[in-house]
């Protein structure tokens, strides 16, 4: 049993992390850099171990400043979070080398699935439905373009390493193929120090569907159902749900068995989710597993009733899992909406400052998972999250509706939201008939214009703030909530 | 009282009667009967025709950000706008003066009668919403009087300091 946990990560997800701690009984030990002396994670941990400068090399992905942490103050194991070091198998090595647990799977699942040509190759050993296309890494041109002859246009050249949605181009015939190649492996060179790519099918119309694992030390695997990610900006998904609508239950039950067949040829312990394409004749193939918790594992956790975070910590203790597949019976629906500092009228443009103001929405079914406060300033240097949405209700539509009203209530001002954006796809024909595809927000969405039709109100609404304050500043006991503009601070002007 | 104002880009005017917490609105093609409260320096619940909204504020300047059923309005004061181009052509015509750009609190002087500055020295230092602006000098010279003290809350509107040129380059 561990008694604490440093938590390796900020924002929302270390305070998700943290939360079941407590639930627990764990302690726990959070982790800072400069910029978020005061971020919300430090105030909710026990302890806080200050790591560095706000650039991610010096805090959050400093190895030797995370480890000296945890020595520091007897934590007994480390959670990752996802990104920064979750996937990095140096650091769960360093981890275990000096006597810590790292709560995820082991160094080699972790190292092997990390690359594509590897994990490729397991999944084929192990009886996996892989996307058609090379499973080599490969220099010959000859052989590049029979392959590609063979599984036949549009075919996607992508780099062995990394992710991100660098190194992958899209070859639609066979006289872009060389170009294609020579770019993608330039690009993969720059960005991961590897240059080595290889050729698949590429499927212009696409669903993406994971099936989220939990697997013990001893061999117990189990799925937890799907979910589905199609909706997505820059490759980054921004809506997601589960149940999948496209999946009828023989599929689902399908997907799932290959999912643990995935989790099984790899070695994967703790949680996991095994990412599967979906075709427009809903032929599935693997994707990637990504071996850490993922950012929208809430939705499995509101169908489901369990709590990812416990199991992943329960697993990494040695326990052996006390869940059988039959006993993982889901209810109704989840939707997830990510609640990023960014600007979807500039192309989705990162937007840090400040929150002057926030509003939570609640109520049965709603659960916002918030890294950040009113007051707080967003720092430029780390991904631009504040919160994740998420409802449970029945059905898809009471699931909708749900999440609409949520976002209605949900009030952030002092940086620009996706919140309109969202409203927007929720209440879209192609949504509600659930026609998502991972090229959703490119054909339904790229022209967006938010649809601000009550300018007659906001009009009333300016003209009723400025009554009050006038009203306000003639008696100066203006209730400041803030270190308010100077509008409201500095009293009445000699003009 | 008359407001011409300027939400999302498009112009709208009214004229609105207040009285206490109540305001008779007259767009001219429609007719607002509202009754208002303000919960906080944020918040404000609208009756409007009998129909209730929870609008949400962000004070900016002459502009607020206005929430209303999850959708974000930008709202201008036209008359104010009007005001501050002027003052900005009056302040591209001839941009010798030293003013604050923003409403501020005086919290350092630089310089004091008599001083010669060059161009580019700083005079006077402002704050405003936390952030501090030194007002520098915009043409050589002799500071020939302070109109500001330490403390004193000013307005792009108010010159601060007065410098007379020195004659040879006149």
């Amino acid at each position: 049993m561990f008694q604490k946990i440093l938590v390796a990560n900020r924002g929302e997800i270390a305070l998700r992390v943290i939360h079941t701690c407590r639930n627990m009984g764990i302690k726990t030990v959070a982790v800072y850099s400069d910029a978020d002396d005061k971020a919300a994670h430090v105030i909710l941990a026990d302890e806080a171990i200050y790591l560095g400068a706000s650039e991610p090399s010096s805090s959050y992905l400093n190895m030797a400043g995370i480890i000296a942490g945890a020595k520091k103050t007897g934590a007994q194991a480390i959670h990752p979070g996802y990104g920064f070091l979750s996937e990095n198998h140096r650091f769960a090595q360093y981890c275990h080398d000096e006597g810590i647990v790292f709560i995820g799977p082991g160094v080699e699942a972790i190292k092997n699935l990390g690359d594509k040509i590897t994990s490729r190759n397991i999944m084929i050993a192990g009886g996996v439905p892989v996307i058609p296309g090379l499973s080599c890494c490969q220099k010959d041109m000859a052989v590049f373009e029979e392959i590609a002859w063979k599984i036949g246009y549009p075919i996607l050249v992508k780099a062995t390493a990394g992710g991100g949605g660098k190194g992958i181009r899209i070859v639609n015939s066979p006289d872009e193929m060389k170009a294609a190649l020579a770019s993608a492996s330039r690009e993969a060179l720059k960005a991961f120090g590897n240059g080595d790519v290889y050729i698949e099918k590429f499927f212009p119309k696409a669903r993406h569907i994971e099936f989220q694992i939990l697997a013990d030390k001893y061999g117990n695997t189990i799925h937890l159902f799907e979910r589905e990610c199609s909706i997505q900006r820059r490759h980054q998904k921004i809506i997601e749900e589960t149940p999948s609508l496209v999946l009828g239950q023989e599929l689902r039950e399908k997907m799932g068995m290959a999912a643990v067949k995935a989790a099984k040829a790899s070695g994967y312990e703790n949680a996991g989710t095994v990412e599967f394409l979906l075709d427009e004749n809903i032929n599935f193939y693997f994707l990637e597993i990504n071996t850490r918790l993922q950012v929208e594992h809430p939705i499995t956790e509101m169908t489901t009733g369990i709590d990812l975070v416990r199991k992943q910590i329960e697993i990494a203790e040695g326990k052996v899992l006390d869940l059988k597949q039959e006993d993982i019976k889901p209810k109704g629906h989840a939707i997830e909406c990510r609640i990023y500092a960014e600007d979807p009228e500039k192309g989705f443009s990162p937007c840090p400052g400040k929150i002057r103001f926030m509003k939570e929405p609640s109520g049965p079914g709603i659960r916002n998972d918030s890294g950040v406060y009113q007051g707080f300033e967003i720092p430029v240097e780390y991904d631009p999250i504040l919160s994740k949405l998420v409802v449970h209700a029945e059905t898809r539509n009471q699931a909708i509706s749900k999440m609409i009203m949520a976002l209605q209530d949900y009030i952030i001002l002092g940086v620009k939201t996706p919140i309109e954006f969202m409203i927007d796809v929720l209440s879209s024909r192609p949504f509600r008939d659930a026609e998502v595809f991972t090229d959703f927000i490119e054909t339904h969405f790229s022209a967006w214009k938010p649809c601000r039709d009550m300018t007659d109100v906001a009009m009333i609404a300016f003209i009723a703030d400025e009554v009050w304050r006038q009203n306000a500043n003639s008696h100066l006991t203006a209730q400041s909530d803030e270190a308010a503009s100077p509008w409201t601070t500095l009293g009445n002007w000699k003009i | 009282m008359e407001y011409n104002l300027i939400v999302n880009r498009e112009k709208k005017s009214a004229e609105a009667m207040v009285s206490g917490q109540a305001m008779k609105i007259s767009t001219g093609s429609a007719f607002y009967d509202v009754s208002f409260e303000s919960i906080s320096n944020h918040q404000i619940l609208l009756n409007v025709n009998g129909k209730h909204f929870n609008a949400f504020f962000l004070n900016g300047g002459d502009e607020k950000t206005i929430i209303i059923n999850g959708r974000s309005y930008e709202v201008k004061d036209a008359d104010q706008i009007d005001q501050d181009t002027r003052m900005e052509k009056s302040f591209a015509t001839a941009a010798t003066t030293v003013s604050s750009p923003m409403p501020a609190v005086v919290t350092d002087i630089l310089v004091k009668v008599d001083d010669r500055v060059v161009k580019g020295q700083g005079l006077i230092i402002v704050s405003a919403m936390k952030m501090e602006t030194t007002l520098t000098a915009p043409f050589e010279g002799r500071v020939s009087r302070i109109n500001a003290k330490i403390s004193d809350k000013v307005m792009p509107t108010e010159i601060l300091v007065d410098i007379e040129q020195p004659k040879e380059s006149i």
